[in-house]
Order: structure tokens, then C-alpha cells, then sequence
């Protein structure tokens, strides 16, 4: 039979018909054009033909930017976010991405500079043409990135709990602010579950941050039970603390609220076991310290002091703890995780529920959809977006250091705390309502004592 | 030139090289050979002429697949060996870090955890692709910042410091080298020789005087051979891409033992 078919075939080929010839000669060259890829066009549709043969080529992926400091200072803590936004990354990757589409994180480094993190959000929004950032934990990284999202009108995602007094239409704050940290924390130590303390002494390192929130609490402990009875600043790096803890015994306070950050608090905390104070009488109360920042102080000296967060690793509910076990299975059981982590690993769904709702990438459409209430249900808790000033709805929790460097949780908000970046009674004539009127700007605020 | 060819099986990839030039040797065979004998007709030597151009030609094209092959084979095989010395020279570099005190310790463990963690999840599969990933970049440079820090304060401390800082250096050096063979490869306009080599090769064969199935078969019979070689060179061309290729296994083995630090 197939002799039959080429002998026909053979037969059916006249010699002398020049259109066989032609086409026979076309159809060779053809071949050879795709086989050698000769030229842009035959090599593209090639592509696309062998793609077509093999399965259907999957849609674009997005990129997602992930900015934090990988080098630098603030490498130790910030290193830890980029692993969980990946986490996130990764998960919503397995479960099908976002809108059918695949997430590929363009990962930079900020390198602790905030010249480098306006250089590096340029390049991520301009280059890669990222539609979101997920990034920053200095305020002045923070402050550095945001004229470049406006510009480019992307989304800047920041995880950290920080001192408020600031609103962006492109950046959505995922961190506690003080209305939602220190002050409900300071209503606590006023309780008898605090300890009835009323002679608070503010201490903490020399920038924006410990100003503005010391502020806000001058302002906001103004008739109430508790007096501020000193106030000092240390510069970053800061070692010897003995004149320092000679002003807190001698102002008597009960309570010491530190907003020291970095490799400060292990001299900070071995000072106050050498003036020999004790945490039951006079217990530190520190905003900037979890559990990674435990691990680099001895326990013998933590114990017993205490943290304000919305997140603790310690928290028994089924999610949190399967956020902790699927985080320390990826990355180690010995790695701890504290509360920016959970609010960096929340943002990304959060983003991820948007867009879904948006049906768009665009960052109009995303912050729309956002001002609507959406909502996740974190490690944390339940969180959702305050349309008026982009910051998150989140519960407040106090937790006692232990001697295993974990939190014992002894207070939680009933329900979710309302942000208020501009608390009336420390900046009156300031608000932000982006859904009506934007940013109305107040007096000029002095935020020195 | 051709990416996709490391996206398919190699049995997949082996099938339709040879398929490829097969159907091209029978197409022509069928399609051409009327018009090619109008170019020889009535000559009476003729399969004696291309034989003996076919032998020729198949020499230097026989002598040029056999050395790519060659070279292509021991290229697989130095990248190879780099990857092991790297990955070495990493298990060395754990061996020492694990001795420094702590916090220093656990925070340089945590860096090469990282790095394993992100070579084998992101670096490795995108230098399956022909991409070389800076995430390993950010993690080692944040590593040697540490290091650098570091103050020894005994003299036992100093001598592991300054023999860390060697393997480190050692280790750089070889993983350099492997992210240079990720870009390395026979270049295109050897592949442009190497293929049109192939087709004139099968073109030569059509000028045969012969029966259509004996002319099939043998014209079938090269192609098939010329493909499978081709096979072979674009699969191991590469050593980070397509289903022959160098595994992560050594450096799995490392993340697994730092894991457990």
C-alpha cells in the first residue's frame, strides 16, 4: 500500500510542470529559513509555532517589588521581611497567582541608605515597571521612597509600626501607629492589670520615630493618671546608659517607655540590672523590640519587661501558628517571627484581594478597591484598610518577656483598633480622608519637649 | 537561539531533531529530486561524483560535529566539576562560621542558610532558563559584611577569622566561575554552520540516482544520525539547561546540614 501511494505519488510529480518545481523549491527554502532562524520574523513565528505544538504559552507574569535593606545595619531585621513577602509570593504563586497570572518578585536592596532606597524604588517602578512595592522599615527609607511611587502613581506597601503624622494616597501603612500601640498600651499600665503606674519616664534613640511618639504621648497623658517625669534621647549605637538610669531613679517612675532601637537595648537592658531596678517595680516598656530583637540580648536581663505589638509568635490561634510552622520550615525552626513579619506577609494578600476585586493592576483601581473595606484574615487577626488614611485596622496585644525570649500575652484588644496617624489632641487642624478632601494640613507642629 | 529546545523532554527534543531532518531528507527526496535531476541528467557517473563529493564534504562536517561534541562534553563536564568545588568550598565555609561565638554564629548561619535557601528555590532554576540571579548577591555581600565586622578577641579566634576569610574567598572564586558557564555557550553562528552543514549534507543526498525507497531509506537513515548528533551537542551545550543537566544535589545536601545548625 505505501508503495502504491509513492509510486502515485511519484507518478502525480511531473518532470516538466514548472509550478511543482516552484513550490517544491519555496517549500525547502521555508524549511531552511525556520531551521536556521533567518531573520526575526520566521524565528518568532517558529516560536510561536513550537509553542503552540507544546501547550499554550502562560500569561506575562507581574512583577512585585521587594525592597528592603540586605546589607547594612538594618540587613538583620529587614532581611527577615523580604523572606516572608516571598512566602506570600510563593503561596499565592501555588494557588494560581494573581488574576491568572503568575507573581515574580523583583527583589533590590535598600542597603540601609535612604538615598539607596529612592534610587532603587526609581528603578523598580520605572524599569521593571512594577505596579506595587512591598518595602521599608526606616521611616527615612519610608519618607525617601514615597515621592517616586507618586510619581510613577504605584503602591508602596510599608510594614512597620512608626509614629504617624503622615498620610500618602500610594502608601498603605500595615504597622500599628501610637494611637494604636503606646497609648492604649500606657491605658493598661495605668490599670490595676498594669500595675497602677503613674510616673513614666521616656527614653529612646535620637530620631523621628521616638520624637514624634514621645510627643504624642506628652500630649496624650495631659490629665490623665500617668505624669511623664523625664525625657531623654541616646544616639544610635549608644552604649553607656549610667547617667541616663541616674535621671529614671531619681525622677521615681514606675515605668520606663524606651523607643531605643538597634544594638543600644543589649546595654540599655544589662544597665538596668546593674543600677539593680526590678522589673516588677519599674518595668521597661519597649515599642521596638520583638522576638528577633530578644534573640540578640541575654534573657537573663529581658525577662520580665515588657512589648506592645499586634503580632507575638506566641499566639495559639490555628492561623498564626501555621504562619510560624510554615516559616520555619522554609527558612529554620531556630528563625524567630514578630509582628512587621506578620504585617509584611499580610500586606501582600491584602494587595493580592484587591487586585482580584480591581480585576486591574492599575494603582487607581487597587486603591479603590482598597478604600472599600477589604479585608484578610491574617496570622494576626482579622485586618482591613481605613479608607480615610490607608492604615490598617489591627488589635493590640501586651505581651511579658519570658526566659525562652517569647511573649507571654497578657492583654488583647477586644476588636481592632482604629488607626489615626493624626490624633487631634497632638496635631489639631491635621486630618487625612482620602475619600473626601485628601490631606487638610493643621499649624506646624513643635515636637520638641 | 532556539530556548524552547530546553523546555521540552529530551526525548521530546531527541524525536524532533531527527524527525525534523528526517521529514526535510524525504520531503526534498520527494519534492526535489525531479527538479535536481534536471541538473544531472543524462550524465552517466553521477552517484560515482556525489558520492565522492558526499565523503568529502562528510569529513570535514563529520570532523566538525565530532569535535563540538567533544568539546561540548568536556565543557559539561569542567562545569560539573566547578559546581562540586563550589559547593565545597560552602560546606568548608559552614564548618567555620559554626565556630565563631554567638550572636555572630547564628547570624552568619542564617546567611548561607539563605543563600543555599535562595540558590536552590530562585538562582538554580533561573539559571536553568540562561538568567543569572543577583538574589545570592545581596545575601553574600551581607555575609562578608559581617564577617568583616567580626573582632576576634583570643589568638584561637583570630587564626579560625583569617581561615574563614580565605575559604570565603576560595569559594567566591569557584562560584564566580559557575555563574560565568551559566552565559556560555557554542555560539550562534557555529550553530548557523553547524545546521546548513546538516542540510547540505542531506541535499547532497537527493542528487543520488536510486530507487524512491531505497533512496528513502538512506536519505532517512543519515538524517536520522545527523540529527542525533545535533541532539546531543545542544543538550549538553548548555550544562545548566534542558533534562541533561548539572543537578543542585550537592548544594541541597549543604542546606539540609545547615537546616539542622
Amino acid at each position: 500500500m505505501p508503495k502504491m501511494i509513492l509510486q502515485k505519488l511519484q507518478l502525480s510529480l511531473p518532470v516538466n510542470t514548472q509550478l511543482w518545481r516552484l513550490i517544491g523549491c519555496c517549500l525547502l527554502l521555508a524549511i531552511v529559513m525556520v531551521a536556521t532562524g533567518c531573520g526575526e520574523t520566521s524565528q518568532k513565528s517558529s516560536q510561536q509555532l513550537i509553542e503552540q505544538l507544546i501547550g499554550k504559552k502562560p500569561p506575562d507574569p507581574i512583577p512585585v517589588g521587594i525592597l528592603f535593606s540586605q546589607t547594612g545595619s538594618m540587613s538583620i531585621s529587614e532581611t527577615q521581611l523580604k523572606h516572608v513577602v516571598i512566602q506570600a509570593i510563593d503561596e499565592i504563586n501555588a494557588a494560581g497567582g494573581v488574576l491568572g497570572r503568575k507573581l515574580v518578585p523583583v527583589i533590590e536592596d535598600g542597603r540601609t541608605r535612604e538615598d539607596i532606597f529612592a534610587k532603587r524604588a526609581k528603578e523598580l517602578v520605572e524599569e521593571h515597571k512594577v505596579p506595587v512595592i512591598f518595602g521599608g522599615w526606616r521611616s527615612v527609607d519610608r519618607k525617601a521612597m514615597i515621592p517616586i511611587v507618586e510619581k510613577a502613581d504605584a503602591l508602596l506597601f510599608y510594614p512597620l509600626q512608626y509614629e504617624g503624622n503622615e498620610s500618602s494616597r500610594n502608601v498603605f501603612y500595615g504597622g500599628l501607629t501610637p494611637n494604636q500601640q503606646i497609648l492604649p498600651a500606657l491605658d493598661w499600665f495605668m490599670s490595676s492589670e498594669g500595675g497602677n503606674r503613674s510616673r513614666v519616664y521616656l527614653i529612646g534613640s535620637d530620631y523621628v520615630f521616638p520624637r514624634t511618639a514621645n510627643y504624642i504621648v506628652r500630649k496624650y497623658l495631659e490629665g490623665k493618671g500617668m505624669q511623664v517625669v523625664g525625657e531623654s534621647y541616646v544616639p544610635f549605637d549608644h552604649k553607656d546608659f549610667t547617667t541616663h538610669y541616674q535621671a529614671i531613679l531619681d525622677s521615681k517612675a514606675d515605668l520606663i517607655l524606651s523607643t531605643i532601637n538597634g544594638q543600644s537595648n543589649i546595654a540599655f537592658f544589662r544597665e538596668y540590672v546593674l543600677q539593680g531596678l526590678d522589673p516588677q517595680a519599674t518595668p521597661i516598656f519597649a515599642t521596638s523590640i520583638g522576638e528577633a530583637g530578644l534573640r540578640s540580648i541575654p534573657a537573663t536581663i529581658t525577662t520580665g519587661h515588657y512589648a506592645a505589638w499586634s503580632f507575638f509568635q506566641s499566639l495559639q490561634s490555628p492561623l498564626a501558628r501555621d504562619f510560624v510552622a510554615r516559616f520555619q520550615a522554609e527558612y529554620g525552626a531556630d528563625r524567630p517571627v514578630h509582628d512587621p513579619m506578620e504585617s509584611a506577609y499580610t500586606q501582600v494578600y491584602l494587595w493580592r484581594e484587591a487586585v482580584e476585586k480591581a480585576g486591574s493592576l492599575s494603582a487607581a483601581d487597587v486603591r479603590s478597591v482598597l478604600e472599600k473595606n477589604v479585608s484578610f484574615e491574617g496570622p494576626g487577626g482579622p485586618v482591613k484598610i481605613d479608607p480615610k488614611n490607608h492604615h490598617t485596622f489591627k488589635r493590640l496585644r501586651i505581651g511579658r518577656v519570658l526566659p525562652n525570649q517569647q511573649f507571654e500575652i497578657l492583654y488583647e484588644s477586644p476588636e481592632q483598633l482604629q488607626p489615626e496617624p493624626y490624633p487631634a489632641f497632638a496635631f489639631p487642624g491635621w486630618s487625612c480622608d482620602w475619600t473626601a478632601g485628601g490631606l487638610q494640613s493643621g499649624p506646624p507642629v513643635e515636637l520638641a519637649n | 537561539m532556539l530556548d524552547w529546545i530546553y523546555t521540552i523532554s529530551s526525548f521530546r527534543f531527541a524525536l524532533l531533531t531527527c524527525g525534523f531532518f528526517i521529514a526535510f531528507s524525504w520531503l526534498g527526496t520527494i519534492l526535489a529530486r525531479p527538479i535536481l535531476r534536471t541538473f544531472v541528467k543524462q550524465r552517466d557517473s553521477v552517484n560515482d561524483l556525489v558520492g565522492y563529493i558526499l565523503s568529502c564534504f562528510g569529513v570535514f562536517y563529520g570532523l566538525l560535529l565530532g569535535l563540538l561534541a567533544v568539546a561540548a562534553y568536556q565543557n559539561f563536564r569542567d562545569v560539573e566539576n566547578v559546581v562540586t568545588s563550589e559547593a565545597s568550598a560552602l560546606s568548608a565555609l559552614v564548618t567555620d562560621v559554626s565556630a565563631y561565638p554567638d550572636p555572630e554564629r547564628t547570624n552568619l548561619i542564617w546567611n548561607l542558610r539563605d543563600y543555599t535557601r535562595d540558590l536552590l528555590k530562585i538562582a538554580w532554576p533561573n539559571q536553568q532558563k540562561g538568567i543569572v540571579s543577583k538574589e545570592g548577591d545581596f545575601t553574600l555581600d551581607a555575609f562578608h559584611e559581617r564577617l568583616i565586622r567580626f573582632e576576634p578577641s583570643t589568638a584561637g579566634q583570630e587564626i579560625m577569622h583569617a581561615e574563614t576569610l580565605k575559604q570565603y574567598n576560595q569559594f567566591l572564586e569557584k562560584r564566580q566561575q559557575r555563574v560565568l558557564a551559566v552565559s556560555t555557550s557554542i555560539p550562534k553562528i557555529m550553530w548557523i554552520v553547524v545546521l546548513v552543514g546538516a542540510l547540505m549534507n542531506i541535499t547532497l543526498v537527493w542528487l543520488f540516482d536510486m530507487r524512491l525507497m531505497s533512496h528513502l531509506f538512506l536519505g532517512g537513515m543519515l538524517s536520522s544520525f545527523l540529527g542525533m548528533m545535533i541532539f546531543l551537542i545542544a543538550s549538553m551545550d548548555n550544562p545548566f539547561r534542558g533534562e541533561v543537566s548539572i543537578s543542585a544535589e550537592p548544594f541541597a545536601q549543604i542546606h539540609t546540614r545547615l537546616m539542622e545548625e
